[in-house]
């Protein structure tokens, strides 16, 4: 039953992560990109790749992966968000960045191979600590280490304040001369490391596998939806508690019915909340 | 209207004659395979095309509602030996009702929740068929019989693709031509708009929602039919990532667009070799080039290069303004001028 709770908080840390970099794009551009998960994926997928392939240190793998990571968001923001930001239609950036993910994934998938592929152990660690073990404790620290280097930077640095000053209204930072473009284009980076650091963080718990980042894309704005759409601190909540409520289904249910529950959650709080647990009602339809 | 229909009706003719001969000319089974495939697809898309293009509401997990119909035409013909017309009448009441049910909640949504929920739901259906092995045999699938007498060869299939696919057509043309599909073109460019004219946003959303279900659910039938095998894995997401790939690509708001990128996308990938290896890597590329350089689609991009190649652009107005009157005014435009300068 311990390991059902552990295991739980450690998949719905990496659920809230993926949140975590939904809320940092999403607060400079108001866009979600369908490609956040994917640059999880991308971080578990270089970090094997340089550990396993290339026989490289950890410590540098994971600076790797971080920087795969934070290039394929400046990349996702170049491509895919830049010139469809400039024309003012809404749905434009989900199919941009649908297409991104779809090739990266595909590119992924023929590169690395369809199969999962396991991710070497980081610590020096024997397999009998049980729910110790480092594939259940990394990726809580590494979140948790996140929020906590988030929180940081949004109050006390400038650059910080530059973000929330974009995020809460783009215009009136722009006429202040803030650089909008540069700043987003900053954020996109920022999500991708933190993504590709989650990424490599869990993989002991995924594996390198080129699909995850399509489950993960939707896991992650499951959480970020149930705890509300740009709160840091409900994308926490709504991961872990998404984590948990799934290892718990599955542990009194079986494991056919994941994604059902999750979806089922989902549309419960949906329903009843609908900006979600920490989200602000701010309903603006003209 | 009256001087471009006649061409058009003659092109229309042309095409349905190649279509209903189609048997006869192509050249081996393999290919009239393929031409069965994109009937069946286009069942779907035409459905999905009112959602999508002209409702603009973002439908990627159509898939799901396909493999509906397709496990219920297995098990319904297949096990209990339900004749397959009534079967396919029967799939597509199941679709429509299923998509019905999915609306509901998720229609209320916005864009983006809403392209997650019907991925979800997808995803949900693809565990579904999964985990309910006694079912629909779970990952080991389910053979499907094909039609009863004049439908049973290739070319008897392929002519019972056709005459749904264009019976279905021909209705998403009535609702696109019609009050219906302005009310669901207001709805797509501005919801708010739309509401403040009277078009009932949530009603019209959930009636075409229901019908690509119906029609989800009629394809998925000849789907199953055309593959004569299914399993969990025939319906993978891409598969609706595809069909929505297909309606962006032809153009939003166009029955033909949509049509033309079923064809050339079901058609490409089996001509040129290299590409099926590519596969989504492909598709994604297409949809990225599509959406940075034409938006509108490339059914927009041909009906512009037509345009300006039959050099026909606006009609002149024709307006020959009447001289004397507008000289009359002008000189009493003056008048009143002087005379309101003598007053002051």
């Amino acid at each position: 039953m311990l390991t059902v709770l552990v295991s739980g908080l450690a998949i719905g840390a990496l659920y809230a992560a993926t949140g975590l970099a939904y809320n940092i794009m999403f607060s400079t551009s108001k866009v979600l990109s369908v490609t956040t998960g994917h640059i999880c994926m991308l971080g578990g997928v270089f970090g094997a790749y340089f550990m396993l392939d290339l026989g490289l240190p950890a410590p540098v793998a994971l600076v790797g992966a971080v920087l795969v990571g934070a290039a394929f968001g400046l990349l996702t923001e170049v491509i895919a968000i830049r010139r469809v930001l400039a024309r003012s239609d809404e749905h434009l950036w989900l199919l941009s960045t649908l297409a991104l993910a779809t090739m990266v994934q595909q590119a992924v998938g023929l590169w690395w191979g369809t199969e999962p592929r396991p991710f070497p152990r980081l610590a020096d660690q024997d397999f009998t600590a049980g729910v110790l073990d480092q594939k259940y404790w990394l990726p809580i620290a590494a979140v948790v280490a996140m929020a906590l280097g988030l929180e940081f930077f949004y109050r006390r640095t400038m650059y910080g304040k530059v973000f929330q000053a974009v995020s809460e209204d783009a215009f009136a930072a722009r006429a202040r001369g803030i650089a909008t473009d540069r700043t987003r284009a900053l954020s996109f980076a920022i999500a991708g490391a933190l993504g590709g650091l989650a990424g490599f963080a869990a993989g002991q718990l995924t594996f390198a596998f080129f699909a995850l980042g399509l489950t993960l894309t939707l896991y992650g704005f499951i959480a970020l939806a149930v705890g509300g759409l740009g709160s840091n601190v409900g994308a926490l909540v709504g991961g872990v508690a998404l984590g948990l409520f799934q290892t718990l289904a599955t542990y009194l249910f079986g494991g056919e019915y994941q994604q059902t529950i999750a979806v089922g959650l989902l549309m419960v709080v949906l329903l009843v909340k609908p900006e979600g647990l920490f989200g602000s009602k701010k309903v603006r339809p003209v | 209207m009256t001087t471009s229909s006649l061409p058009r009706l003659g092109t229309l003719a042309v095409g349905g004659i190649l279509a209903v001969t189609l048997p006869f000319w192509v050249g081996d089974f393999y290919q009239l395979h393929l031409a069965a495939l994109i009937g069946v697809y286009w069942v779907l898309i035409s459905g999905l095309n009112l959602v999508v293009g002209y409702t603009g509401q973002l439908s990627i997990g159509h898939v799901g509602l396909l493999s509906i119909g397709s496990y219920a035409f297995a098990i319904l013909v297949g096990r209990y030996g339900v004749d397959p017309l009534l079967t396919l009448a029967l799939a597509g009441g199941l679709g429509g009702l299923c998509g019905f049910l999915l609306g509901l909640p998720s229609l209320r949504l916005p864009g983006f929740y809403f392209a997650m929920a019907t991925m979800a739901f997808a995803l949900i259906m693809a565990e579904l068929s999964l985990a309910q092995g006694d079912l629909t045999g779970g990952g080991a699938g389910l053979p499907v019989p094909g039609f009863a007498a004049p439908f049973d060869t290739p070319t008897g299939f392929y002519w019972l693709v056709l005459l749904v696919a264009a019976l279905i057509t021909w209705m998403t043309w009535n609702v696109a031509r019609l009050m219906w599909g302005r009310g669901l073109i207001a709805l797509r460019d501005s919801e708010v708009a739309a509401a403040a004219v009277g078009v009932p946003i949530f009603r019209l959303k959930l009636t075409v929602f229901t019908f690509s279900g119906v029609t989800a659910g009629i394809g998925g039938a000849l789907f199953a039919s055309l593959q004569s095998y299914i399993t969990p894995e025939t319906f993978v997401f891409e598969l609706g990532l595809f069909f929505f790939v297909c309606i962006i690509i032809g153009g939003r708001g166009s029955i033909l667009g949509p049509f033309v990128g079923t064809v050339v996308l079901t058609a490409l990938p089996e001509m040129v070799a290299p590409l099926a290896k590519l596969g989504n890597f492909f598709y994604g590329l297409l949809l990225l080039a599509v959406v940075l350089v034409v938006p509108e689609g490339i059914g927009h991009v041909i009906k512009s290069v037509m345009a300006r190649l039959q050099k026909k652009g606006p009609e002149p107005k024709g307006l020959q303004p009447d001289i004397g009157r507008l000289a009359a005014a002008v000189r009493r435009g003056m008048r009143q001028d002087i005379q309101r300068g003598h007053a002051s």
